[in-house]
C-alpha cells in the first residue's frame, strides 16, 4: 500500500501542476494574441481611414483600374507593405499583386464593405497570413481592400505558443521529480517503521524506527518504540524465566546423577542375588531394580533434553546408509516390527547417532502405546528427501492432540503410567530438528498411530579422510559384511 | 584371579558398592576418596590396575593419570560423568587406555576391567622388528622408532599400531580393533577407536591431515599401509 499511497500522493501534485500551468499558459497565450492583434487592426483601422478619406480622394482622378495605375496610389501603400485591391463594382479589379482575388475575401466582407463600413478580416490570402481592411471611397465609390502581411505577427505567437509549450512540459516534469521526492519524504518514516516492523517479525525486537521529526509522525514513531520496547522487555522476561526453568532441569538432572550412578551400580549388584532372598523380600528387589532402570531412562532424557536447550549439540553428518541403519536398529530394539525398505541401500547426509535416536524412540513409543499388536517400519523416497515412518495399530490419538505429543511429558492418555519418561517424542523432535527434518503425526485409516519422520536429501559425497567419525557404525553393532576374512 | 586394583572415587556410595562388585569377582579392593590420596596410595604399593573418577577433589583424574602415566604403564581406566568425545579424547590423551560411562552396571564394569588386565598382561613372545614405512616398530621393547628417534606412544597406541602393522593392508574394522585391542567381548563404543587412531597418528604420521601409514576405509574401517 505504500507504493500507493506514494503514486498517489505524486499523481495528485502532478496533476495541480499541469492545472495550474494549462490555465496559465493558455490565459497568458490568449491575452498576447488579443492585444497584439487589437493592435496590428487599430494601426491598420486609422492608416485605412485616413487613406479613404484623404490621400485616396486626393490623387485619385479617375474611379477606374487606369485611374489607379496613373495614381501610383498602389506603389505608396506598397511602400508601407500594404498590398491593394480596388473593386469599382462589376469589371476587372484593381490589384497591386496578380494573386489577390476579390474571391479570397469572404461574402461578409464584401458585403459590409458594399454596404459603406469599414470591415476587416483575418485571412489566409494563397499562402500568406494575412489581414485586410476594406472601406469604400465616400460617399458610393470603389471598395478599397488593403492586405497585410502578417506572417511576423504569426510567426511570433507561434514562437510563444511553442516557448509556453515546452514550459510547460518542463514544468510537469520538474514537479513530477519534486512530487516523487515530497512523496517520498513525506512517507519515509512510514517506510522506516514498516522496515522495523519487518525485524521484529523476524525475531528482532531491538528494532527501532528513528524519531526524525516533532511532528504526527514522530510522536507515532516513539509510541512504536515504546510499544516494541515493552514487548522486548516481555519477551526477554519471558526467556529469563524459561532459562531459569531449563537450568533448573539441567541442574536438577545433573544432581541426580550421582546417587543415580549409585543405584545402578548397587541394583546391578543385587539382581544377580535376587534369587537367594526370601519370596516377599525378593519380589521388592525386582520392583527396585525395575525402578532403577526406570529413573535411569528418565534422568538420561532430562540430561539429553537439557542438552539441547543449551544449544550446545552438534551434528555430525556423513554419508549414512539410512537401509542398513533401520534393519540394525529394528533387529536390536523391535524384532517384531516389519521392515518395508527399497531394495538396494538410500545413502543420505545425516548423523546416524540423531538417526537411531528418533527412530530408536518412535520404535519404544510403538511399543508402549500399542503393545503386542503388529508394528510396521517403512522407508520411502520422494523429491525432497526420504520419509520414515514407524506406524502400530494401538488405540491412536485424538486427532486435537495429535500435535501434541511431541511436547515434554505429554501424554496422549493421562490415564496411562508406562516405563518411559514422556520425553521420548519431544526428543526425537529435537534430534529430527537438528538433521533439518521433522516429524508429523497422523492417525492410520485402519486405526492406530503413525509417525512420520521426513529427513532432506542433501547429498554432497565428498571423498576424504572423516577420520573421526567416518564410516558407517551402525550404532557400534556389528556389520558381519565388514568383518574381514582372518 | 587376585589382581589388585585402585579405586579413586569421591562419593562414597558408588565407591562402596563397587569395590564390592569388583571384590566379589574376585579382585582385591584399595579405595581412595579423592585424586591426591589416590595418587599417594599409588605411590606406596604396587596395582595391577587404577579405576579413576574424572572429577575428583584435591587433584583432578586426568592429574593422576598424567601422574600416574610419567612412572608406569599401569592399566588406567577412567570413570566418565559424561562420554562425549571431549571427554574421551581428553582421557586418552592423559594416557588412560579405555573408559567407562557413568551410570555402569558393576558386571559391565568387571568386564572391561578383565579386558584391560588381559591386555596388559599379554607378553610380548615375539622378538621381532616390524617396520611401516619409515617405522620401526620393536614389538620385544614395546616401542617405536622414525629416523632413529623413538616416538612415545602409550600402551594403546602401540598395540593399535602393531595390530595394523601386522594385518598391513587388509581393513579392520572399528569392531574388530575395539574386540583385539580393547578386548571387548560385546558391544563398545567405536568412537573410542576413532579417536584413538587420531591420536596415534598425530605423533606416527608426517602430515596427520593426509595420513599415509594409517587410512580411513570409508564404511569400512582402517587399514595400515606399507
Amino acid at each position: 500500500m505504500i507504493r500507493g499511497v506514494r503514486g498517489r500522493l505524486t499523481l495528485t501534485i502532478v496533476a495541480l501542476v499541469i492545472l495550474t500551468a494549462a490555465i496559465l499558459g493558455i490565459g497568458s497565450y490568449v491575452f498576447v494574441d488579443v492585444r497584439i492583434r487589437e493592435q496590428a487592426l487599430n494601426n491598420a483601422e486609422v492608416q485605412a481611414r485616413f487613406d479613404l478619406s484623404s490621400t485616396i480622394p486626393d490623387r485619385l482622378v479617375r474611379q477606374t483600374v487606369e485611374g489607379m495605375v496613373a495614381s501610383r496610389l498602389a506603389d505608396t501603400f506598397r511602400s508601407r507593405d500594404i498590398d491593394t485591391l480596388v473593386d469599382f463594382g462589376g469589371g476587372e479589379p484593381f490589384r497591386s499583386k496578380q494573386d489577390l482575388d476579390i474571391d479570397q475575401l469572404s461574402s461578409q466582407l464584401r458585403t459590409a464593405v458594399a454596404n459603406g463600413q469599414l470591415a476587416f478580416e483575418w485571412a489566409r490570402l494563397g499562402d500568406t497570413p494575412s489581414l485586410v481592411v476594406g472601406g469604400r471611397l465616400p460617399p458610393s465609390g470603389p471598395a478599397f481592400y488593403f492586405v497585410r502581411d502578417v506572417s511576423a505577427l504569426e510567426a511570433t505567437l507561434d514562437q510563444l505558443r511553442l516557448a509556453l509549450g515546452v514550459g510547460a512540459v518542463s514544468l510537469v516534469a520538474i514537479a513530477l521529480l519534486a512530487a516523487r521526492r515530497v512523496a517520498r519524504g513525506v512517507l519515509a518514516p512510514v517506510e522506516a517503521a514498516s522496515r522495523a516492523a519487518e525485524r521484529i517479525e523476524l525475531g528482532d525486537l531491538s528494532a527501532r524506527v528513528p524519531v526524525t521529526s516533532g511532528d504526527e509522525f514522530g510522536a507515532w514513531a516513539q509510541r512504536f518504540n515504546r510499544m516494541a520496547a515493552a514487548l522486548e522487555e516481555t519477551i526477554g522476561q519471558l526467556e529469563a524465566a524459561q532459562g531459569q526453568n531449563r537450568r533448573f532441569v539441567a541442574d536438577v538432572s545433573h544432581e541426580l546423577r550421582t546417587p543415580l550412578a549409585a543405584l545402578v551400580a548397587e541394583a546391578s549388584i543385587l539382581r544377580n542375588d535376587l534369587d537367594s532372598l526370601p519370596a516377599g523380600t525378593r519380589r521388592a528387589g525386582e520392583l527396585l531394580v525395575a525402578d532403577v532402570a526406570r529413573l535411569r531412562a528418565l534422568v538420561d532424557d532430562l540430561m539429553e533434553i537439557s542438552r539441547f536447550d543449551s544449544e550446545a549439540e552438534e551434528v555430525a553428518a556423513h554419508a549414512v546408509d539410512v537401509v542398513r541403519v533401520l534393519e540394525t536398529l529394528v533387529a536390536n530394539r523391535f524384532p517384531e516390527a516389519q521392515l518395508a525398505m527399497p531394495p538396494g541401500p538410500v545413502t543420505i547426509e545425516t548423523d546416524p547417532r540423531r538417526l537411531e535416536r528418533i527412530v530408536g524412540n518412535l520404535l519404544d513409543n510403538a511399543r508402549e502405546h500399542a503393545p503386542g499388536s503388529r508394528a510396521e517400519v517403512r522407508l520411502d523416497m520422494s523429491d525432497e528427501g526420504i520419509v520414515i515412518a514407524v506406524e502400530d495399530r494401538g488405540p491412536g490419538v485424538p486427532p486435537d492432540r495429535l500435535e501434541r505429543i511431541f511436547e515434554r511429558f505429554y501424554k496422549a492418555d493421562p490415564s496411562r503410567h508406562g516405563g518411559s519418561s514422556g520425553l521420548g517424542l519431544a526428543i526425537a523432535a529435537e534430534h529430527a530438528t537438528l538433521l533439518g527434518g521433522e516429524l508429523r503425526a497422523v492417525n492410520r485409516a485402519g486405526g492406530g498411530l503413525q509417525i512420520e519422520l521426513r529427513l532432506p536429501v542433501t547429498r554432497s559425497l565428498h571423498h576424504g579422510d572423516p577420520s573421526a567419525t567416518g564410516g558407517e557404525d551402525g550404532g557400534g553393532q556389528p556389520h558381519p559384511a565388514e568383518e574381514p576374512l582372518p | 584371579m587376585d589382581a589388585r586394583i585402585l579405586l579413586v572415587e569421591d562419593d562414597p556410595s558408588i565407591r562402596e558398592v563397587t569395590a564390592i562388585g569388583l571384590r566379589g569377582a574376585g579382585f582385591t579392593v584399595d579405595t581412595a576418596a579423592d585424586g591426591q590420596a589416590g595418587l599417594d596410595r599409588f605411590r606406596g604399593d604396587p596395582f595391577d590396575l587404577v579405576l579413576l573418577d574424572v572429577m575428583l577433589p584435591r587433584l583432578d583424574g586426568l592429574e593422576v593419570c598424567r601422574a600416574i602415566r610419567r612412572t608406569s604403564t599401569v592399566p588406567i581406566v577412567m570413570l566418565t560423568a559424561r562420554a562425549d568425545t571431549i571427554d574421551v579424547v581428553v582421557g586418552l590423551e592423559a594416557g588412560a587406555d579405555d573408559y567407562v560411562k557413568k551410570p555402569f552396571e558393576v558386571p559391565e564394569l568387571v568386564a572391561r576391567v578383565r579386558a584391560a588386565l588381559r591386555r596388559a598382561g599379554r607378553e610380548p613372545n615375539d622378538a621381532d622388528r616390524l617396520q611401516l614405512g619409515p617405522l620401526t616398530i620393536d614389538i620385544g621393547g614395546r616401542s617405536v622408532a622414525r629416523d632413529g628417534g623413538e616416538i612415545p606412544l602409550t600402551r594403546t597406541e602401540f598395540d593399535l599400531l602393531l595390530e595394523l602393522t601386522r594385518h598391513a593392508g587388509q581393513v579392520l574394522a572399528r569392531d574388530v580393533l575395539l574386540d583385539r585391542i580393547w578386548g571387548y567381548d560385546y558391544l563398545g563404543d567405536s568412537r573410542l577407536v576413532d579417536v584413538a587412531i587420531q591420536r596415534l597418528r598425530a605423533k606416527v604420521e608426517r602430515d596427520p591431515a593426509a595420513p599415509e601409514l594409517i587410512q580411513t576405509v570409508r564404511g569400512a574401517g582402517y587399514k595400515a599401509v606399507r
